[in-house]
């Protein structure tokens, strides 16, 4: 087994096993492993509390040196100012500020913290602009990181 | 456009605990941060944290520009991470037949601390010294003193070399000479 499906799949089973709250893997992954379902619910006490989300996860052979692509998708999307409506995400693990000591449910945790700080519900300023011309894959997007507030 | 630096959740290896209770076979304290197997060829950063060499050297080529330690982002390089040599690897492989080979261990000679060894006349037993007069590059009136050093050998009689630093000794010495006698009638 090559070094990245060795490690999807240890990951995989310690999320079955041991789930942080209010995060759940989809059970059926195929062989291959390279696209994972997680479920995931707005942190009680917040804007998103009782909100249910679904996030893609998408793996290249280089992972876990190599970023995973992750973008919300169904049919609720959740209204924030860094989450554009087509589910795209901005947020630095996920390019520039990756570490191949990050995990699915370190990601997982980073974007329900995301959400939780959240004061406002709203979409990004440039929303309707991005996502009429983005990529369909988020890493092709120049991301600019300037608010670390939210 | 908008967005954030999320801190990340470092969760796997921080807490023993957790790691015991997802996996209860094993203990995760010796678990790579990056391919999260038991290290092998184990390095350890000098923030502490330990990664099979093969995963880290793949790590530090990934962003060779910018090698920071995966779990702290403190700086990092190839020279700064220390290998673990446990007991008992006899029956594995050479680790540097794989490529890469581990950086090597660094061994530092024990410190002398004996009377009088920091005191060394010269560096190498000669006895130097040199006074003067004047601002450089006017150093002419300064005179050295030189006992005993070891100097460098020169050029044996007989070869170009020497006659060539003959040569040039005899002409340093005229600019010398003419210098000070510029210096008497000016």
């Amino acid at each position: 087994m090559d070094a990245d499906k060795k490690r999807l799949q240890k990951e995989l089973m310690t999320l079955q096993l041991n789930p942080p709250v209010g995060i759940k893997v989809n059970g059926d992954h195929g062989s291959s492993l390279t696209t994972w379902y997680v479920e995931m619910e707005g942190a009680t006490g917040t804007l998103y509390e009782g909100e249910k989300f679904q996030l893609l996860f998408k793996f290249t052979n280089r992972y876990p040196f190599d970023s995973p692509e992750v973008v919300f998708t169904g049919t609720n999307i959740p209204v924030h100012p860094h989450v554009y409506s087509n589910g795209h995400i901005c947020l630095s693990i996920l390019t520039e500020d990756w570490s191949p000591a990050l995990s699915v449910e370190s990601v997982c945790l980073s974007i329900v913290s995301m959400l939780s700080s959240c004061k406002e519900k709203k979409r990004p300023p440039d929303n309707t602009f991005y996502v009429k011309t983005c990529s369909k894959n988020p890493k092709k997007t120049r991301w600019w990181y300037h608010d670390d507030k939210v | 456009m908008a967005s954030t630096s999320e801190s990340e959740g470092q969760k796997e290896g921080d807490d023993p605990e957790d790691a015991n209770k997802s996996n209860p076979s094993q203990d995760g304290t010796f678990e790579c941060n990056i391919c999260l197997d038991t290290a092998h060829d184990a390095v350890v950063s000098m923030c502490g944290h330990l990664f099979c060499w093969p995963c880290l050297h793949q790590w530090l080529e990934t962003r060779p520009n910018r090698q920071t330690c995966p779990v702290c982002k403190a700086g990092i390089s190839k020279e700064k991470v220390v290998p673990l040599y446990g007991r008992g690897n006899a029956k594995q492989e050479d680790p540097r037949t794989k490529v890469p080979p581990r950086p090597q261990g660094q061994r530092t000679e024990p410190e002398n601390n004996g009377p009088f060894q920091s005191f060394n006349w010269g560096g190498d037993g000669g006895f130097q010294m040199s006074f003067g007069i004047g601002a450089f590059p006017f150093g002419l009136f300064a005179s050295t003193v030189n006992l005993g050093g070891p100097r460098l050998p020169g050029a044996q009689p007989g070869t170009p070399q020497f006659e060539e630093e003959q040569f040039l000794s005899k002409l340093f010495l005229w600019v010398a000479i003419l210098f000070i006698f510029w210096l008497l009638v000016a």
